[in-house]
């Protein structure tokens, strides 16, 4: 798997409830959308009926947050049944769920709760991936996950966890720019490494969000505008990563649409920005990592 | 020694549901690895092993707080916060999630109520969280074509005797104890409530559009619904019309009324559907079963 099997769908944001009236009536400008895949994960009503309105004008990608794919209990396999049906109706670019588990024996905490990063788990968590991608009848993308506590059995880092999962599982990344933040302030480590760690060619979409300061901790809430912080880090991702779909995620205290698709333009313009300062070098004959090719303008949509 | 997968997520499980918070879990924990929690979970100065789990503990109770007050506003209205906060403390207890979908984090608090009763003086708890999980569930239930009236019209009249009627599959029927209707309707639209009354009903709950409508079924149309659950013909639905209105009534001029408004409501399906097969389920009348939900409805993610 490489990111050129996947399309490039640009910079969107989460569909969610408030603005469902909006985006359905007056077809908003920005890329695409990425929707909760449980949300849809129902036999019928309105949240389908809307999901088919957004699907006939934008791509669409499926987030989960449900598959528990470090759980040591049995993998789901009626939910992973539905996700699928939901798929073949949808026809997403893509299907992503978090490197976690949520729950174990039968149980479900609704949480995503981090991994001891350990050869067990990798070997554990990468197999039921393969399971999964067959299932489902493609590769997924897994996403880092914020986290507040770290394992005492843990060998590795978490990039080179993740990057160790990808690849025995050859499944794709979704990298949270914000998790990576939050969880190198709770785990003392540089977002940096991270960022400049993780296989290049793993990478199809980026997350961008907003978190809360605990004082001794930060928590994952979705709830705030993207740090500067969290903005300096997509910057240096872009440049690495070259051209990677970037979505903006609020889920608590959602603010109006425009404040969202505000965020949106504001990664491509960061995007453009450094594919322009990439193409310069280039010129220079200098090799930079990054593999954008060209800006992406605002009326770009597959 | 390092702690195997699997124990190590069921301690944590263990942990971060504990009812009284992570330090008595602890202490009740019977299979902590020699090291206790340090030897699991990494703590330093800024936060200790048992304030990270904490943080998870926290994040579990009042995610599905949060989902239980907004999928029974009612029952909370009714309750206080205090108290609503007690009930889902020991729900959760009792019916911890086990579905990949928050969508049926609520499915048993109507049970769990009429099993561990409030002690206060809300008898109809039970019967108002029933309805509220019906709303939950009408919302998201499954989709089929409204009958529309002009669609029935357009069928010859020599043919409606043997047409079969169906409900909408979305559609609902509770059997309820109390008159709860009204008193939701009153918290919804934000007005003052009143206590239900005590009263044997059916209340119907189905849905138009984003909307979920529900109201108490009348006397003469309750079998005449029920029947219609089951798909039964016109003519039959004729003879249970007939046979419980009320004699001061005409029942032709009681048979069209009740059907205008099952077609204003959207409460039947489309015709094409009508015409053959079978119902999907004996009635509509519904006691939540945890087994079948999955595979029927949901709510928010």
């Amino acid at each position: 798997m490489k990111r050129s099997d996947f399309p490039h769908l640009g910079f969107g944001v989460g569909l969610r409830r408030p603005h469902y009236k909006l985006i359905v009536e007056t077809h908003p400008k920005v890329d695409w959308f990425e929707v909760i895949s449980e949300n849809f994960m129902v036999e019928g009503g309105h949240a389908l009926e809307v999901l088919e309105a957004v699907r006939e004008h934008y791509p669409i990608a499926m987030h989960g947050v449900s598959m528990s794919l470090g759980s040591t209990d049995p993998l789901n396999r009626s939910y992973l049944r539905r996700l699928r049906d939901l798929a073949r109706r949808f026809e997403p670019a893509w299907i992503s769920d978090h490197l976690c588990w949520t729950g174990v024996g039968g149980r479900n905490l609704h949480d995503l709760i981090p991994l001891p990063y350990t050869e067990e788990a990798i070997r554990h968590v990468a197999a039921r991936i393969r399971r999964v991608n067959e299932t489902l009848e493609r590769p997924i993308l897994i996403e880092n996950v914020s986290s507040y506590m770290a394992f005492a059995d843990s060998t590795m880092t978490e990039w080179e966890f993740i990057s160790a999962i990808a690849e025995e599982a050859d499944c794709g990344i979704l990298l949270d720019i914000n998790n990576i933040f939050v969880s190198a302030f709770n785990h003392r480590f540089d977002a940096n490494d991270y960022i400049d760690a993780v296989q290049v060619e793993r990478v199809v979409q980026f997350h961008l969000a907003g978190h809360s300061d605990h004082g001794t901790y930060l928590l994952d809430t979705h709830d705030h505008p993207i740090r500067d912080e969290v903005w300096a880090l997509y910057e240096r991702a872009a440049r690495r990563f070259g051209e990677v779909a970037t979505l903006v995620e609020w889920d608590d205290n959602i603010p109006e649409f425009a404040v969202l698709a505000d965020a949106a333009e504001r990664a491509r313009g960061i995007f453009n920005t450094v594919t322009i300062e990439h193409d310069s070098r280039s010129r220079d004959g200098r090799s930079p990592e990054a593999t954008g090719k060209h800006p992406l303008s605002a009326d770009h949509r597959s | 020694m390092a702690v195997r997968l699997k124990q190590l997520e069921s301690i944590l499980y263990r942990l971060i549901t504990a009812v009284s918070g992570v330090a008595e879990g602890l202490a009740a924990e019977s299979r902590m690895p020699a090291g206790g929690l340090d030897a699991i979970v990494r703590g330093d100065d800024r936060l200790s092993a048992e304030d990270r789990v904490d943080i998870y503990a926290n994040m579990y109770f009042y995610r599905l707080l949060d989902v239980l007050k907004e999928d029974f506003p009612a029952t909370l209205r009714i309750l206080g916060d205090d108290n609503f906060h007690n009930l889902a403390t020991g729900y959760l207890l009792e019916y911890p999630p086990t579905e990949p979908s928050v969508l049926y984090c609520g499915r048993r608090l109507a049970d769990f109520i009429r099993d561990h009763p409030p002690r206060n003086d809300a008898p109809y708890l039970a019967d108002l969280a029933a309805l509220e999980r019906a709303v939950v569930e009408v919302f998201h239930g499954p989709d089929a074509p409204v009958l529309e009236p002009d669609r029935l019209r357009a069928i010859a009249p020599k043919k409606w005797p043997a047409l079969k009627l169906r409900t909408h599959p979305a559609v609902q029927i509770l059997r309820l104890e109390w008159r709860v209707a009204e008193l939701l309707r009153a918290v919804e639209e934000r007005r003052e409530w009143k206590p239900a009354d005590a009263g044997v009903v059916e209340v119907i709950v189905w849905r138009q559009g984003a909307r979920v409508f529900y109201r108490e079924l009348e006397k003469v149309e309750e079998r005449a619904i029920a029947g219609a659950c089951n798909g039964v013909t016109f003519a039959k639905i004729c003879d249970l019309v007939a046979a419980d209105h009320d004699p001061a009534r005409d029942p032709v001029a009681e048979l069209n009324r009740l059907l205008a408004r099952w077609l204003g409501d959207g409460i039947l399906t489309n015709a094409s559907r009508l015409s053959g097969g079978r119902a999907r389920r004996s009635r509509n009348i519904r006691r939540a079963r945890p087994d079948d939900l999955w595979n029927a409805r949901g709510y928010k993610s």
